[in-house]
């Protein structure tokens, strides 16, 4: 007896693996790796991103965090994955560094851009007693002390550490880099004042801006920032350095076009979503809706920049 | 400071609200059942739980994750006691005292010293967070590279013989865990190291591995290995009355408690797995100052009571920088943090003044939940010394399914479970031979930090060693550390001398 419910319930299995007819996208929910651990900046906004968009495209659309190797390990995986629109990668600035630091079998070739969501300024902050008032006086301080205004950053090799050397190069100077592991033990080391200025993305340090304690030096943006209408950018004061950290969605190549078009409309509306809307405003992050082809068309830009970058750094050391 | 009794008083109206107890109470439930399964640990909790606190305001939703939090730390020791499988990292020390008092047929006694222990631990710990915190996170901000450094070695040499057994032997195990966490990407240079070319590999061996493979699967293995017969074995479970605690127990342990609650509370201020250190920092002190060291290994009750404080009172004290700073220093304060941000709340040096509902509301909470804990715990004690009457051929395969499951839920990562098996596999073997894990954890935890601290401190300083000890706090503590070392051969030579 127990042998027939056995056979019975093995059929009913066999049945239920074969593959279900093509219906229409999405029949199930879609997942959205994020190859950082959980509460990171990546993470919170595609959260938020991802409860917005669940309407628009009619089926759920959840987290996952594969945490690990700096990104590689989210990043592989999802490259890996079948390209049918049901696994979705945030693809990070750090996609277009990664490659060229560590031999991944990954580049941002390996996926097709979806639309980008944030694109989040960088700065360099200061403890708000510190001698330097304005970014001439920084620079001018550094101009004469090579090598000794120590600059903290979130990770050697990090996006904000790069950040920090693309503007050594763009400013004519040097500064001393004094890595730490993640962005909260960085800014934990200017507050404690184990380090002259530190290098940063929002939410790092916000904060404690809000609140006095640290103040904004060089902001590395197009435009002012809302939040702090009154801090120059670095372009206004006579340096012609912008970079950014942006964030966005990618799915692994050969996804077919009118799923991704789907996955594009859908998050579209989710970015446009009041709640989204309110919840990155009070996460202090900077919403910036690209199209694919311009994100793609970013990408690659990045990806040319960063290899320069990394190279140089590497023939320095 | 009459302003902050009021605040207080405000806190507790909010804790209190129907809304907020049973969220507290949903918390502090989910957190043990996460504590007492081995391998799922807060911070899987918390971020699974996360989603479900969309719809809530952010007071309740940081109440239920708190409570979360610590009814982990409370449950974790429950399985270190029955089954010498650690039910989270920082509960592996339990294993050592707890599963033997387990053995002697004083399980329910050290299930609920566990219990309150944790609670005088909580309750201390919320009045340190009130009172203490904002210069004791000034404090922690004062702690630059070099005196982290300092720190580590400190830690490191005083706490790496914590058995006690043979010091080669503790001392092998230190290198092996110092090696193992070479593994991964380099902190300062960003260049890979000892990873072969696998991509998991760069990001290191992933600690809890380490910790519930050695421990959990490992003790597995060891049982395994006995003769079918024992696998029937049930341990007698003594009388109901025979449950609780002594009032000489009660005595013996409040000593450790209170030691304990004090070195958990400094301990946890430090960025990283501070509960796990705390618990071995406590462990140390207790068998320090004890007049039976002997006892220590054996069944001591001090040497759970003690550890069990010190993890509940880190756990408090990891508030503290994510309040006060709005920086977190462990994964779990991580997770909270970001809670609060998707809930619109950006913690930080103003958070306390924007949103005083928040910080005293969960203040008050936390205390509650301690006390809800306890309630839930004490009478518990007798069900959960019955796990033990379940014969061990069901038992220990159920401890696997949860061992490989908890682990799956830390990083989502088949490797991490390979890499689990691995180090069960090296736990029975070095059980076989009597090598202990615990300084190989140790120096797992203290060894990354200690090498970076240590590059951090001459990056600053240009190279100059100097700069451990021109600063006082640095210098202290290296002092300590040459004391440490010292001391008992000059002991041993005076007494030579004196005969």
């Amino acid at each position: 007896m127990t042998k027939i419910i056995f056979a019975i319930l093995f059929l009913l299995s066999l049945i239920m693996a074969m593959p279900l007819q093509a219906a229409e996208f999405p029949t199930k929910e879609v997942q959205i790796i994020i190859p950082w651990a959980a509460g990171g900046a990546t993470d919170l906004i595609f959260r938020a991103l991802a409860a917005t968009t669940g309407k628009y495209l009619g089926k759920a659309v959840v987290v996952i965090n594969r945490p690990g190797g700096a990104g590689a390990v989210g990043f592989t995986e999802a490259m890996q994955a079948k390209p049918d629109g049901y696994t979705l990668v945030s693809a990070v600035t750090p996609l277009t560094i990664l490659p060229h630091q560590v031999s991944t079998a990954f580049t941002y070739k390996n996926f097709d851009p979806i639309l980008n969501v944030v694109d989040d300024p960088s700065m360099f902050l200061v403890r708000s007693d510190a001698p330097w008032k304005s970014l001439k006086e920084f620079l001018d301080y550094a101009k004469k002390n090579p090598n000794m205004i120590k600059v903290g950053n979130s990770g050697a090799g990090g996006g904000v550490h790069l950040v920090a050397l693309a503007f050594e190069r763009a400013a004519g100077v040097k500064f001393n880099h004094i890595p730490f592991s993640g962005g909260g033990p960085s800014v934990t080391a200017i507050l404690g004042g184990h380090v002259n200025a530190v290098s940063v993305s929002p939410p790092e340090g916000i904060s404690q801006v809000q609140a006095g304690k640290l103040r904004i030096i060089a902001l590395f943006t197009e435009k002012r920032l809302d939040l702090f209408p009154d801090v120059q950018t670095v372009k206004e004061q006579g340096i012609d350095f912008a970079m950014g950290m942006w964030r966005g969605l990618v799915a692994p190549k050969g996804t077919p076009a009118d799923v991704i078009k789907k996955l594009h409309d859908a998050f579209k509306q989710g970015m446009e979503d009041p709640a989204l809307i309110k919840n990155a405003k009070d996460m202090a992050v900077n919403l910036r809706y690209l199209s694919p082809e311009a994100f793609g068309k970013l990408m690659a830009a990045d990806h040319e920049f960063y290899g320069k970058l990394v190279k140089e750094i590497k023939k320095l050391n | 400071m009459f302003e902050s009794f009021q605040h207080l008083i405000n806190g507790f109206g909010i804790a209190t609200t129907i809304q907020n107890l049973s969220y507290c109470l949903i918390g502090a439930i989910v957190g043990t059942v996460i504590g007492v399964l081995p391998g799922i640990g807060p911070i899987a909790g918390i971020a699974l739980l996360i989603p479900a606190t969309f719809g809530l305001n952010a007071t309740s939703a940081i109440i239920m994750l708190a409570g979360i939090y610590y009814g982990a730390m409370y449950g974790g020791s429950t399985t270190s006691i029955l089954l010498n499988v650690p039910g989270e990292t920082a509960s592996v020390i339990t294993c050592i005292d707890g599963y033997q008092m387990a053995q002697k047929g004083r399980a329910g006694q050290a299930l609920a010293i566990c219990a309150i222990g944790s609670f005088i631990a909580g309750t201390f710990g919320i009045f340190g967070l009130v009172f203490l915190a904002p210069p004791l996170a000034e404090a922690a901000l004062a702690f630059g590279p070099p005196e982290y450094f300092s720190l580590m070695v400190f830690g490191f040499i005083v706490l790496s013989n914590v058995t006690g057994t043979s010091l080669i032997k503790s001392l092998m195990m230190s290198v092996l865990g110092l090696i193992i966490g070479t593994i991964g990407i380099d902190p300062v240079t960003g260049d890979p190291r000892f990873t072969f070319g696998s991509v998991p590999l760069l990001g290191g061996i992933e600690f809890v591995a380490v910790a519930i493979g050695l421990f959990g699967i490992g003790e597995v293995l060891t049982n395994v290995e006995k003769p079918l017969g024992t696998l029937d074995e049930k341990v007698l479970v003594p009388r109901l009355r025979d449950l609780y605690p002594s009032l000489q127990d009660l005595k013996k342990s409040l000593g450790a408690i209170l030691r304990g609650t004090g070195i958990g509370f400094g301990v946890g201020l430090i960025p990283g797995p501070a509960p796990v250190i705390a618990t071995y920092a406590s462990y140390m002190t207790e068998k320090r100052i004890s007049k039976h060291p002997g006892e220590f290994g054996k069944g001591a009750i001090e040497g759970v009571a003690g550890p069990e404080s010190a993890n509940n009172s880190a756990c408090q004290a990891a508030f503290i920088p994510l309040f006060v700073l709005g920086i977190p220093f462990a994964p779990p304060t991580a997770i909270l943090l970001g809670a609060l941000l998707i809930h619109g709340v950006n913690p930080g040096p103003m958070m306390i003044g924007q949103h005083p509902e928040l910080f005293w509301g969960v203040i008050a909470s936390m205390y509650i939940g301690n006390f809800v804990l306890l309630l839930l715990n004490l009478p518990f004690v007798p069900l959960f010394a019955n796990i033990l009457r379940i014969p061990k051929k069901i038992l220990l395969p159920l401890v696997i399914l949860f061992c490989i499951t908890g682990m799956y839920t830390v990083n989502n990562s088949v490797f991490d479970i390979w890499m689990m098996l691995l180090f069960g596999g090296l736990g029975f073997t070095m059980r076989k031979w009597a090598y202990e894990g615990a300084p190989l954890l140790l120096a797992l935890v203290l060894g990354p930090k200690l090498e970076v601290a240590f590059r951090q401190s001459l990056m600053i300083s240009h190279g100059d060693f100097g700069t451990f000890v021109n600063r006082p706090v640095s210098l202290i503590f290296l002092i300590a550390t040459i004391l440490f070392l010292i001391v008992p051969v000059l002991r041993l030579l005076f007494k030579k001398g004196g005969r």
